[in-house]
């Protein structure tokens, strides 16, 4: 089995704060907390390290290189931390063990559960939580060699309790010994007699609303919409249902959505009716109409779309953020979110 | 499925009560005759679990005065063939009625009559499968019916309930220039035809056994009351359910008896999503109604089945029929409802208005549905009891099959396979075990 361990420049032994700025490197054997993780049974093949304010600033140089050196040595599982409760190892070890696992190399992190690299690993390692410093080294090191064992080992892995890690947001289909209505009728009669059971929770996030706006009049206004709306013949390919990609059409000169210009290839409604009027699906003709009126004070540019049909919450999320992270740069204070 | 020795005696005492109240009325008798075997021959017959069948006779019978439909083939597919039955429309389970055949599947295929009396001859361990390729008919664009997959070898075998069975598979290809709504009923038609005439060789025969599904009226009255919300959609040709064979798109939540919904009296025609779909024999098997029936006096009292529409098209039909659904129950008497799920995404929201409005009655729910990678679709803070059916949107291991039937394109063959292509893999009404958990 292949070992490859990632740490900061600080538990690679190369300096502390002075030394963050380091550029990637690659060490023979165990350095640091892999001499632990060999304690714990898990041998070190290779430590790779980058100093922390390098990979901040440096983030797709230094994944580039980190990512070169894993497809050169092929390891069967790479271990990334702990880095405990600090931000910026911590998103170093979640984004490398992000892209790594996307490349199928089993992974295994450790860190608190609300480091930011929790989030930046996309649920694709395997996190061992840990307290925010480093004296919960010790209870993590056995748990983290023993995840990185069996993953390097091709063994299955248990459930998030059983197996001390964080949920990573998945859900994996299980055969059970009672059909799904045997289930329904037990649940019933235990939540009847006070005892409410259930196989899935909400994993939502509830949206408080921004305080309103107080001058529409000067305010910068976009359209967004999961309607599937696009130009004729859906020249960039849209996915009609589980849409992977939003798009952005511009509406510079553009005074309403003519039938013969625009379209939906939304598969999740009968768009016959919409697509006499695609004014319904991305309401320009009416902003159109208040901008003029100077009731809001400008329409931004673009349009942004996508096709909402069984996307998951977390794609919808991160399309939300990516096309947010567009909007608040151009100025834009309110959006018309137009769902079907 | 069928009742235990045990359980057995005590439907036949039942049913003498029920014959009483009902003034001799029949009820209704559920003879199962086991499969073991297809044996493929000149004329029908079943004895001791070896079914015989003319596959020309049933073909021919199926296809009889449809003109809607160019071709129409009849084949026996066997467990561990290396075959994938691609772009499956629904599932049947063989039922003939045995004193009248021809009110078989009523309204549909039979004569309309009340279903759920009387004596049914069902084939166990056998199923019917229909197949349709309406892209390459030209009746709908490549993406506007995902694929739906039976397998019955690789790893996609025991993703569906119809792969460790004989499947008699009949697929039609469509007349060029018949409207699609003309075609679809031809398909239903000819599909439960050979449901019902393969089913015709076990009339006159003795049965594996017998299964009646009447209630007793003196059970115990603070045993629990429970009853099922069963949700459909019907939205027009090619996404329908139908009820003793007409539409039920538009209507008001409506009670029905749960011996017509094992009878035939509901039957499939709407081919989205394949594994979130409820086909024919989700109906005509519901494991709900069975468990619940087998329960009714021991540890609950079963008030019935309320049938009621999902997708519906506004946020107003949404909690209207949730409203009306959930009025249905009380009047039914229920304590509790189990709100069963149609397909993917909107419904999931009728799903949770009916659980919201069924809880503000005081009825507690819980509330079956299946999950994607992003975990559910809709959730209401009522819902705190959720059955789930699985994540629909896993992958499954790739598979090469020797050969693909329904398809002339290569059906996904030696590509990982998402789970929502697999029929009935998720069906949100109960009969299987899959689940999913935190990973």
């Amino acid at each position: 089995m292949i070992v490859v361990h990632y740490l900061n420049q600080f538990f690679a032994g190369l300096g502390g704060e002075e030394a963050a700025g380091l550029a990637p490197a690659r060490i023979g054997g165990a350095v640091g907390p892999g001499r632990g993780l060999e304690a714990a049974g898990l041998p070190i093949d290779v430590t790779l390290t980058c100093g922390d304010d390098f990979f901040g600033e440096h983030e797709a140089e230094a994944l580039a290189l980190l990512l070169s050196w894993l497809g050169e040595i092929e390891p069967d599982v790479l271990v990334c931390g702990p880095s405990f409760g600090s931000g910026r190892y911590g998103y170093a070890c979640g984004s490398l063990a992000r892209e790594a696992g996307r490349r199928g190399i089993p992974v295994v992190g450790a860190m608190t559960p609300d480091n930011p690299g929790v989030l930046a690993a996309e649920g694709a390692a395997y996190i061992v939580p840990t307290g925010p410093s480093v004296a919960s080294m010790r209870t993590a090191l056995p748990t983290i060699a023993g995840l990185a064992h069996r993953l390097g080992g091709g063994e299955p892995v248990g459930n998030p309790a059983e197996d001390g890690y964080l949920p990573r947001g998945l859900r994996k289909n299980v055969r059970v010994s009672e059909v799904g209505a045997d289930r329904a009728i037990a649940a019933l009669l235990a939540k009847l007699s006070g005892d409410v059971r259930t196989e899935v929770g909400p994993a939502f996030d509830r949206v408080s609303p921004p305080p309103a706006i107080g001058d529409l009049g000067s305010c910068t206004l976009a359209l967004v919409t999961e309607a599937g709306c696009v130009p004729q013949g859906n020249p960039d390919h849209l996915p009609t249902r589980h849409s992977n990609i939003w798009l952005r059409y511009p509406l510079r000169g553009v005074g309403s959505l003519s039938p013969a210009r625009y379209e939906s290839v939304h598969a999740g409604f009968d768009t016959r009716t919409a697509n006499l009027d695609p004014n319904r699906l991305v309401p320009l003709d009416a902003v159109r109409t208040l901008e003029r009126e100077g009731q809001i004070g400008r329409l931004h540019a673009f349009f942004y779309t996508t096709a909402g049909v069984d996307t998951p919450m977390a794609v919808a999320a991160k399309f939300g953020q990516e096309i947010a992270a567009e909007l608040i740069p151009a100025g834009v204070q309110a959006v018309i979110l137009t769902g079907t | 499925m069928s009742v235990t020795g045990a359980s057995h005696k005590y439907v036949r005492v039942v049913r003498l009560l029920t014959m009483r109240r009902d003034g001799g009325c029949e009820p209704l008798e559920l003879a199962s005759f086991d499969v073991a075997e297809v044996v493929e021959g000149s004329a029908g017959s079943w004895s001791e679990g070896s079914l015989t069948l003319c596959l020309r006779d049933l073909t021919e019978a199926a296809k009889e005065g449809l003109p809607a439909l160019q071709d129409l083939d009849v084949r026996v597919v066997r467990p561990g063939d290396p075959v994938r039955i691609a772009h499956v429309l629904d599932a049947i389970i063989p039922d003939v009625k045995a004193s009248a055949p021809e009110i078989t599947f009523p309204g549909v295929l039979g004569r309309l009559a009340l279903a759920g009396r009387g004596r049914t001859n069902r084939l166990t361990g056998i199923g019917v499968l229909s197949v349709c390729d309406w892209a390459a008919a030209g009746l709908a664009s490549p993406q506007a019916f995902p694929d739906a997959f039976v397998d019955m070898a690789g790893p996609g075998r025991p993703m569906t309930a119809w792969g460790d069975r004989p499947e008699l598979v009949v697929t039609c290809t469509p007349k060029p220039g018949v409207p699609v709504a003309d075609v679809d009923r031809s398909i239903r038609m000819a599909a439960l035809r050979v449901a019902r005439d393969a089913a015709r060789a076990t009339i006159n025969r003795p049965p594996s056994a017998i299964d009646s599904f009447d209630l007793a009226e003196c059970v115990d009255a603070e045993l629990p009351a429970l009853a099922v919300i069963l949700q459909v959609a019907s939205e027009g040709p090619l996404l329908d359910t139908f009820l003793y064979g007409g539409p039920v798109g538009g209507i008001v939540p409506t009670i029905l008896d749960h011996r017509e919904v094992l009878d035939g009296a509901l039957t499939s025609g709407a081919y989205d999503w394949a594994a979130v779909r409820n086909v024919t024999a989700c109906y005509q098997q519901s494991a709900l109604i069975r468990s619940l029936v087998a329960g009714h006096g021991e540890s609950l009292r079963f008030a019935g089945i309320i049938l009621a529409l999902g997708y519906l098209d506004t946020p107003f039909d949404k909690q209207r029929s949730a409203m009306l659904s959930a009025r249905l129950a009380r009047k039914l008497g229920a304590d509790g409802v189990i709100c069963t799920t149609f397909s993917s995404g909107n419904s999931h929201t009728d799903t949770m208005l009916t659980v919201q409005a069924c809880e503000a009655l005081d009825i507690g729910t819980v509330a079956i549905v299946a999950e994607t990678n992003g975990g559910l679709t809709d959730h209401v803070p009522e819902a705190d009891s959720i059955i789930s059916t699985g994540n629909h949107d896993e992958l499954v291991d790739p598979w090469m099959p020797g050969e693909v039937i329904g398809t002339s394109d290569n059906a996904m063959a030696g590509e990982p396979v998402p789970l929502w292509a697999y029929l009935g893999a998720c069906a949100q009404t109960g009969g299987l075990a899959l689940t999913a958990v935190p990973a």
